[in-house]
C-alpha cells in the first residue's frame, strides 16, 4: 500500500481503547471495587495514610516493572470514554505538567525517554509518522512515505517550508545527516537502526532510505525519536551535549531553559508548519515539572501545583478515581498492549525444558497475582502480547495458554524432576530450584512473595532476590563474555512488556537471534517465530499478519517463556479546563492514538489548550 | 589556636582518601557495566559496548582509574557524568545553594523550637507541660521524615493551600516565594532534629540548674529568664552542638528522600537519581562533597569548643606547658 496524506502506511490497525471501551468486555475490566463510598475529606485522608503506606515505594524511584501498586480503596469508575474536548480551541495560556521523572537529555541517539520524557520531546520536535487511533501509521511531518515492491527502501517526501526552530530549513539533507549521527556505535539508536543501510538524498525534500532486508513496519520506527529530525545548524555549531540539553527541532514548541530536576520550559512556535492544519500549538508556554514520588505528584494536581500529571501506577490510578468522581480532575486513561509479566531465562536450567516452563504457568493463579498488584478492577488478565482492544488479540492464543491448574503443574514438574536426563544434572528426585528477582518496591516484594507461594505448593523451591532497577536490567541483558552473548545472568525476572508498536517491531525484537538481539531477554527462539517473521516483515495485508501472529502466539503458549499478570493502565489527570488531551490529530484529520503514545501515559501537549 | 587547627586538618586528609577510595571501589566493583546504560537495551553489541567504554575512559585498569580520577579531584574536577554527560562539579555546585538553604533553614526551626521547649521542661521537669513536651517528642522521634512530609504536603498543601506541594522557587524569585517553597521541606526535615534536642537540652538543663552557680544567681535574686537563658543555656549547650554537628550527617542523608518527595533540585535529588540510574562518577562525586561537608562541619564543631568553654583552651594550654 502507498502512502501519501491520508492514505495508512502499513495496515497494522489496531483498535483503540477508545473504542474498545464501548464494549462490554472493556467496561466489565472498568468496574469498580464495591463498597461504601466515604465522604470527600474522608477519602482525602485516607489518600493521605495511603501515601504513608505507599511511601517507601514512592521512595524507591519510577515505576515498578509490574506497573503495580499496594491497592488502595476508590469506587468511582475509571473513565472508559476520555473527555472529550468541548468547544473550540481557545490560544494562550500556559500550563504546568508533572512527569513521572527527569530524563537524561532531549538528542535523539542520546535520549533515554520514557514515557515522561516523551512528552517534552513530542511538544520540541515533529516525528515523520504517527499512530492513528485505528493503530496505522501516517505521515506527520513528512508529505509521504512510500516503500519500494519488497519493503526493502522507503522513501520520505518532506513538507515544503518546514523550518527548525533556530530558523534553518528542514531538508533531506539534514535528514542524511540525521542518520549518520543516531547510527553512530555510540548512540543508544545504532540498534533499532541497524537494519538501515543508508539515506540517499534523492532531491532537496526527498530521501530515500535502503534497509538491509524487507520491513513493511519502518514508519513505525518514524514515530519515535529515529523519526524526530534535528537541526544540524544548531548541532554543528554547539555539539552534541549542548543539543541535547537544549534540543532545537520542529515541533509545536520551542525549548527556552531546562533547569534539571526542577523544570523545563517551552513557548509556542509562532510559525509552526501544522497551524494551518489545526495542530496547534494553542498554549503559549507549557513548563514540564520532574515529580518522582508518585503521591507529591497526585498531591501537586490536587493542590493546583501543576495542571496536569501522568502516572502508570495502578494504586494511583485509584486514588485519581475518587477525584475524577467530584469533578475535580478529569482522567484521561490509556489500555495498551504494555502489560506486567515475569520472564524465564530458558537458556538456563531447569527453565530451558518446557515442561517446568509451562507447569511453574500452570502453578500461578493469575487473578490473585492481580490482586497483589492492586490492579483488581483496573487490570485485565494478560495472556499474550496484544490485549484484547488489539486487531491482533487471538481468542485461540487466550485459550492456549495455561489457566490455573495446580495439579498440572505438579505433573509437568514431576515428570522433570523423575526424569534421568533432566538438564539441571541433578539426581533425580531432587527438588526443583529457582531465583526470583525483583525490585525491592513494597507491591513488587509482595508480587515475589505471592510467586514464592505458588511455587513452592507444587514442590519447587524459590530463593527471592530484591535487585535494584539498573541491575535487574542489566542482568537480563547479560555480558558479550558469555557463550552466547547476552544470554543473560538471571532465572526468572518480574518484568513488564509490550507496547502499541507494530507487531513486527515488537516480536523481532523479543524473539530475535540472542547472540545479536539484547532484547530477547528470554532467550526464546523457534522456527515457527523466525518464519511468521518473515511473513510479518514482507506484507501489509491484515489478515496475513494477524495469522502470522496468531502462530506466534500459539507457539509462546505452548512454551511459555514467560508469564503473564495483567495490563498496564496509564493515566493522565489534569484539571477540567485542560482540554483536548487524548483526542489529537494527525495532518490528514485521522485521530491519533490519544495517550497512548510510546508506551502511554504520553500526550500531545502542542494540541491541547485551556477552556475560558 | 592556628598549630591546632593544623593538626586537625592533617588528620582529615587520610580520613577523606579513605572516603574516596571505598567509594570508589565500592561503586566500580559493583556487577555490571555503564555502558550497557548509556546504549540502552536496543544498541547493546560486543562493538558498541567497547566504543563506549572506549569514549568514557572505562577500558583503563581501575587504580589508573581512581588515580586519575583522584588528581582531577584535587583539582576540583569531579569528573563527567556517564548518564546525563554534565559536569559533576557544576551538577553539585548548582544543586548545593537549594540543599544547603534546607538544611540552615531546618536547623534553625529546630533550634527555634527546641530551645525554648528544652529549656521550660527542665525548669518544670515533672510537670504537664513536661509530660506533653517528653510525649511530644517520643512522638517526633517515632515519625520518619517521609510520613510527616506526605503528612505535611496533605494538611497544609492540598487542604489549606498555604503552602506548595512540590517544586522549588530560587532567591531570585524572590524572598518570599522563596520561603515558601522551602518551608515544608525544611520542616518535614527538622522533625527528628526538634525531638533530640528538646530531649537533649532537656538533660542537661535539669543537671546544670542543680549547679551551684544558678544556685548562687538565684540567691542573688536574679529574673528568672535572666538565670535559665544566661546562666544556664550556655553550659548546657555543649552536647546540644556535638549532636547538632553529627545531624548534619542524617540532615545530608535525609534530604535525599525529602528533596525527592518535594521535587527539589537539590544535592540529595541528585545523588537519589544518579544512584536510580547507576551513574557512578556523579554518585561518586555526591558522595566525595558529602564526606567532606561532614568532616568539616564537625571540625568546625570541635574548634566551636574552645571558644564556648574557656576549660578547653587553658587545657589545651596547661598540656603544652
Amino acid at each position: 500500500m502507498r502512502t501519501t496524506g491520508r492514505a495508512a502506511i502499513p495496515a497494522v490497525a489496531q483498535d483503540r481503547s477508545r473504542r474498545a471501551s464501548r464494549s462490554n468486555s472493556r467496561e466489565s475490566f472498568m468496574t469498580s471495587i464495591p463498597g461504601a463510598r466515604p465522604n470527600r475529606s474522608a477519602r482525602r485522608l485516607a489518600v493521605g495514610l495511603t501515601a504513608l503506606a505507599l511511601a517507601a515505594t514512592a521512595c524507591g524511584g519510577g515505576g515498578s516493572e509490574e506497573g503495580g501498586g499496594g491497592g488502595g480503596g476508590g469506587d468511582a469508575p475509571l473513565a472508559t470514554d476520555n473527555p472529550q474536548p468541548t468547544g473550540e480551541p481557545q490560544e494562550g495560556g500556559s500550563i504546568s505538567v508533572a512527569l513521572e521523572g527527569e530524563t537524561n537529555g532531549w538528542l535523539p541517539g542520546v535520549t533515554a525517554a520514557a514515557a515522561p520524557g516523551y512528552n517534552v520531546l513530542y511538544a520540541v520536535y515533529d516525528t515523520l509518522a504517527m499512530q492513528t487511533a485505528e493503530g496505522t501509521y501516517e505521515p506527520y511531518l513528512a508529505e509521504s512515505i512510500e516503500p519500494n515492491e519488497d519493503f526493502t527502501s522507503w522513501t520520505v517526501t518532506l513538507r515544503e517550508g518546514v523550518t527548525f526552530h533556530d530558523g534553518s530549513p528542514l531538508t533531506a539533507e539534514v535528514l542524511a545527516q540525521n542518520l549518520a549521527i543516531i547510527k553512530e556505535p555510540t548512540s543508544n539508536l545504532a540498534g533499532s537502526l541497524a537494519e538501515v543501510t543508508g539515506a540517499t538524498v534523492v532531491d532537496p525534500l526527498t530521501v530515500r532510505y535502503d534497509l538491509a532486508a524487507p520491513n513493511a513496519a519502518f514508519p513505525a520506527l518514524l514515530t519515535t525519536t529515529p523519526g524526530m529530525p534535528f537541526s544540524m545548524e544548531n548541532y554543528n555549531a554547539v555539539g552534541k551535549e549542548a543539543a541535547s540539553a537544549a534540543p532545537v527541532g520542529t515541533g509545536p514548541f520551542v525549548f527556552q531553559e531546562w533547569r534539571r530536576d526542577d523544570q523545563l520550559t517551552v513557548t509556542a512556535n509562532e510559525s509552526y508548519w501544522g497551524t494551518d492544519l489545526g495542530l496547534g500549538p494553542y498554549l503559549d508556554e507549557i513548563t514540564f515539572r520532574p515529580i518522582p514520588d508518585e503521591d507529591s505528584r497526585l498531591q501537586s494536581l490536587l493542590s493546583g501545583d501543576v495542571d496536569a500529571f501522568q502516572t502508570l501506577r495502578q494504586s494511583i490510578i485509584r486514588q485519581a478515581q475518587d477525584e475524577a468522581a467530584d469533578g475535580d480532575i478529569a482522567l484521561h486513561t490509556f489500555l495498551g498492549n504494555n502489560a506486567g509479566n515475569s520472564i524465564f531465562n530458558t537458556l538456563v536450567p531447569p527453565l530451558d525444558d518446557p515442561r517446568v516452563r509451562r507447569g511453574l504457568v500452570h502453578a500461578v493463579d493469575q487473578a490473585q497475582l492481580i490482586e497483589v498488584l492492586g490492579g483488581t478492577g483496573i487490570s485485565p488478565a494478560q495472556t499474550q502480547f496484544f490485549s484484547e482492544e488489539s486487531p491482533y488479540y487471538s481468542e485461540e492464543v487466550a485459550e492456549a495458554y495455561p489457566d490455573y491448574d495446580p495439579e498440572r503443574a505438579e505433573e509437568l514438574l514431576q515428570e522433570y524432576v523423575d526424569d534421568p536426563q533432566r538438564s539441571d544434572g541433578l539426581p533425580v528426585g531432587s527438588p526443583i530450584a529457582l531465583e526470583y528477582n525483583c525490585q525491592p518496591d513494597p507491591s513488587l516484594v509482595e508480587l515475589s512473595q505471592a510467586y514464592q507461594a505458588f511455587w513452592s505448593n507444587v514442590g519447587v523451591d524459590v530463593s527471592l532476590n530484591a535487585v535494584d532497577q539498573a541491575s535487574h536490567i542489566q542482568n537480563a541483558i547479560g555480558s558479550p563474555a558469555t557463550d552466547p552473548p547476552f544470554m543473560g545472568d538471571y532465572e526468572v525476572n518480574c518484568w513488564r512488556s509490550g507496547s502499541q508498536n507494530d507487531p513486527y517491531i515488537v516480536l523481532r525484537n523479543e524473539f530475535g537471534p540472542v547472540a545479536k538481539q539484547p532484547l530477547n531477554f528470554t532467550n526464546y527462539t523457534s522456527d515457527v517465530i523466525d518464519e511468521q517473521l518473515k511473513v510479518l516483515a514482507t506484507t501489509e495485508d491484515l489478515e496475513t499478519r494477524k495469522e502470522a501472529v496468531e502462530q506466534i502466539g500459539l507457539d509462546l503458549a505452548e512454551n511459555t517463556p514467560r508469564l503473564w499478570t495483567g495490563t498496564t493502565v496509564t493515566l493522565i489527570g489534569t484539571r477540567p479546563e485542560v482540554q483536548n488531551v487524548s483526542s489529537w490529530q494527525l495532518p490528514s484529520g485521522s485521530e491519533g492514538i490519544g495517550t497512548g503514545l510510546f508506551t502511554g501515559g504520553t500526550a500531545m501537549w502542542g494540541q491541547t489548550w485551556l477552556a475560558e | 589556636m592556628a598549630r591546632l587547627i593544623g593538626q586537625k586538618l592533617l588528620t582529615l586528609v587520610p580520613v577523606l582518601l579513605a572516603v574516596s577510595l571505598l567509594t570508589y571501589l565500592l561503586l566500580n566493583l559493583l556487577p555490571g557495566d555503564p555502558a550497557l546504560l548509556v546504549l540502552g537495551p536496543e544498541s547493546v553489541s560486543a562493538e558498541s559496548i567497547a566504543a563506549v567504554r572506549a569514549e568514557l575512559g572505562l577500558d583503563r585498569p581501575l587504580p589508573v582509574r581512581y588515580l586519575a580520577w583522584l588528581g582531577a579531584a584535587a583539582t576540583g574536577d569531579l569528573g563527567r557524568s556517564y548518564i546525563t554527560q554534565q559536569e559533576v562539579t557544576g551538577a553539585i555546585l548548582d544543586r548545593l545553594p537549594v540543599t544547603l538553604e534546607l538544611m540552615v533553614l531546618s536547623l534553625t526551626i529546630a533550634l527555634v523550637l527546641a530551645i525554648p521547649l528544652g529549656v521550660f521542661s527542665a525548669y518544670r521537669a515533672g510537670s504537664r507541660f513536661d509530660k506533653l513536651v517528653t510525649g511530644t517528642t517520643f512522638g517526633l522521634l517515632a515519625l520518619p521524615n517521609f510520613i510527616f512530609a506526605l503528612l505535611l504536603i496533605f494538611f497544609l498543601s492540598v487542604r489549606l493551600g498555604l503552602f506548595p506541594a512540590t517544586g522549588w522557587q530560587p532567591l531570585s524569585d524572590g524572598l518570599v516565594e522563596n520561603l515558601q517553597s522551602a518551608f515544608l521541606p525544611a520542616l518535614a526535615l527538622s522533625v527528628t532534629n526538634i525531638a533530640v534536642f528538646t530531649r537533649l537540652l532537656r538533660t542537661d538543663m535539669i543537671t546544670t540548674l542543680q549547679e551551684d552557680h544558678v544556685t548562687l544567681a538565684r540567691s542573688k535574686g536574679l529574673p528568672t529568664w535572666r538565670i535559665l537563658f544566661r546562666h544556664a543555656l550556655r553550659p548546657s549547650s555543649f552536647s546540644l552542638l556535638t549532636v547538632a554537628g553529627l545531624q548534619v550527617g542524617t540532615l545530608l542523608s535525609a534530604t535525599v528522600i525529602v528533596e525527592t518527595i518535594f521535587a527539589l533540585p537539590g544535592v540529595g535529588r541528585l545523588l537519589f537519581d544518579a544512584i536510580n540510574s547507576r551513574d557512578l562518577l556523579m554518585v561518586q562525586g555526591v558522595v566525595l562533597v558529602l564526606a567532606v561537608s561532614f568532616v568539616l562541619v564537625n571540625f568546625v564543631v570541635d574548634l566551636l569548643y574552645t571558644f564556648l568553654d574557656p576549660r578547653i583552651r587553658s587545657g589545651a594550654a596547661r598540656v603544652r606547658a
